[in-house]
């Protein structure tokens, strides 16, 4: 994988000390630097560009991060069932460039790769509402905004958070990733509270429309490093994309998951179809005109998004499903951002409520077999 | 050829045609955008249909997202038999102009038009008369099938209910019901 290189930075007045600022700077020398005021940001952005998406990515900003780091995963949408999956960003924006990613949308207005410096304040907000509920069990990503691990090499997070919630028991934390930058987290002993996971499409579409990532092999391989070195991982095959030949293309990629990775170590597997906002779409086709993910046959959903229509995609669901569950059935699956009646087609069960399926997930890590209850296999014939 | 090789005659029957149907900036842009083959095929389609923006939008979001997916031209989509033969055939232009749509989606849609055409054939099978109409979700997202009773009175309100009834027993409403996951 090509590491990012910006080929600008900028740092907000005051923030030219902060750790991970000087972690980039040694790792960057021939990199310009700027020192801005705050609110240079909104001036910068309103420049015109051709594509400002791709040439915000490429200004790298360290600033304060002044709102609170800790929110509700924005899957979690009235109608849909929810994972009570909770997330923490210090990035915003990422270094890599997938055609159907939705801060195309997102962040069209405010499209700089921020770095939030004030890591410190994360830790504590996180620590604040953590400790202080010591009963109940957390689940906090840092993939939302961005990439969790594509800029570990230049920043360094992964020091920060990993030793912070392997000192806490009821807090496990998912970096999301489609990068293969493990390194940084071989020398950390996660105490089973970090879960590393994967975004996996079959290869085709990786190469296709996951500009910037690392290739699936490479991938693969470094989920077999960090499983190596102690880490339980995951795996996330969303967008699960429909194209031409994808019953080949995803049955090949859940075989070579179970042909490199120890299925005992994996913490879980998400399915989600690709989902689109009408917005995002326009986004995609002036992007990426050659794009095969809108060639789907999507439609539009409650939610106003764009998914493949339902009979469709709940056959991939159980398609893939059926294979995972031949390989690893004890490994649990669940599904992101579902009806309860596509859960029920799917899986013939429906959680009862968010918390059914947060506890599903975390239960197998905390050694409470009792506690365990991994959501069910696929009953339904095919 | 690219949109600089483009013949000033062809690029300015598009702009005219964009004039006078008041087509927006970004719609005369994507079309400006294809190949000179494509462009030219779509505007003999859209002068032969009279296509105005929203129309023309679909037709140019479907015809891209068939070309790109089967890895053919415009051209050669529109050169398509079951489209010709729509586009043939001696009747309005607007009648005309659903049948070359629906022939698109067709297309555009494989899996979803077979089984909305399914379910039709299915509803058909039950005889059910003209005053009970089963009616599926737009696109068949979601699961909420609705039946509609059309009833003067109560013996009609009893008739329509024996015959669906009768469908419960025999598994006919089950067949249409079980159709609606099988793709």
């Amino acid at each position: 994988m090509k590491w990012y290189q910006p080929q600008e930075i900028v740092i907000e007045q005051g923030e030219e000390n902060a750790a991970v600022v000087q972690r980039a700077l040694v790792r960057l020398p021939d990199v310009p630097v700027r020192i801005v005021a705050r609110g240079w940001e909104q001036a910068a952005a309103a420049a015109p560009q051709s594509d400002p998406f791709a040439a915000g990515k490429r200004r790298l900003l360290f600033a304060r991060r002044r709102s609170p780091f800790l929110e509700h995963c924005p899957a979690g949408t009235p109608g849909l069932v929810c994972c009570n999956y909770l997330v923490v960003s210090l990035i915003s924006n990422c270094p890599m460039d997938c055609s159907y990613c939705f801060l195309q949308e997102y962040l069209a207005n405010n499209p700089t790769l921020k770095v939030f410096t004030n890591v410190t304040d994360l830790l504590a907000e996180v620590a604040a509402v953590v400790d202080r509920q010591p009963w109940r069990q957390f689940r906090i990503g840092t993939g939302e905004l961005s990439d969790s691990l594509a800029l570990d090499p230049l920043l360094g997070f992964s020091g920060d958070l990993i030793p912070f919630f392997a000192a806490r028991p009821n807090a496990l934390l998912e970096l999301k990733t489609k990068s293969d930058c493990v390194a940084g987290l071989l020398a950390f002993d996660p105490k089973d509270r970090v879960v590393v996971s994967w975004s996996l499409t079959p290869p085709e579409i990786a190469n296709s429309e996951e500009h910037g990532t690392a290739p699936f092999a490479a991938r693969l391989e470094a989920a077999r490093r960090v499983q190596a070195a102690g880490y339980k991982v995951g795996f996330h095959l969303d967008p699960l994309i429909e194209y031409p030949g994808w019953e080949a293309g995803y049955h090949e990629t859940v075989a070579q998951i179970f042909a490199t990775i120890d299925a005992r170590r994996v913490a879980w597997i998400s399915l989600g179809s690709l989902r689109l906002t009408p917005a995002l779409r326009t986004i995609i086709r002036r992007r990426f005109p050659r794009t095969r993910l809108l060639s789907g046959e999507q439609v539009p959903c409650a939610d106003g998004k764009w998914r493949t229509f339902q009979a469709l995609r709940v056959r991939m669901y159980r398609t893939v499903t059926r294979w995972i569950q031949e390989a690893a059935p004890q490994v649990p699956l669940y599904l992101c951002m579902e009806t309860a009646a596509v859960w029920e087609k799917v899986f013939a069960y429906a959680p009862a409520c968010d918390k059914e399926v947060a506890r599903a997930l975390i239960h197998p890590h905390l050694g409470d077999p009792a506690a365990a209850r991994p959501l069910p296999p696929v009953s339904r014939p095919q | 050829m690219t949109e600089h090789n483009v013949p000033s005659s062809l690029s300015d029957q598009i702009t005219a045609y964009a004039r006078e149907k008041h087509l927006s900036a970004r719609t005369l842009a994507r079309w400006h955008a294809w190949p000179v083959e494509d462009q030219t095929a779509l505007l003999g389609l859209a002068c032969e249909l009279q296509l105005n923006e929203n129309h023309l939008r679909d037709f140019l979001d479907w015809l891209e997202e068939i070309a790109v997916r089967d890895r053919c031209t415009v051209g050669a989509i529109l050169e398509l038999p079951q489209l010709r033969q729509q586009l043939g055939a001696k009747t309005t232009r607007n009648e005309k102009l659903k049948g070359v749509k629906e022939a698109l989606r067709k297309l555009r849609y494989p899996c979803l038009s077979r089984l909305e055409a399914d379910l039709r054939a299915a509803v058909k099978a039950l005889a059910l008369g003209g005053q009970i109409r089963i009616s599926f979700p737009p696109a068949l997202e979601g699961d909420a099938v609705t039946f509609t009773l059309t009833v003067r009175n109560v013996r009609e309100l009893a008739e329509c209910l024996m015959r669906l009834q009768r469908r419960l027993e025999d598994g006919g409403l089950q067949r249409v019901f079980d159709l609606l996951d099988q793709v």
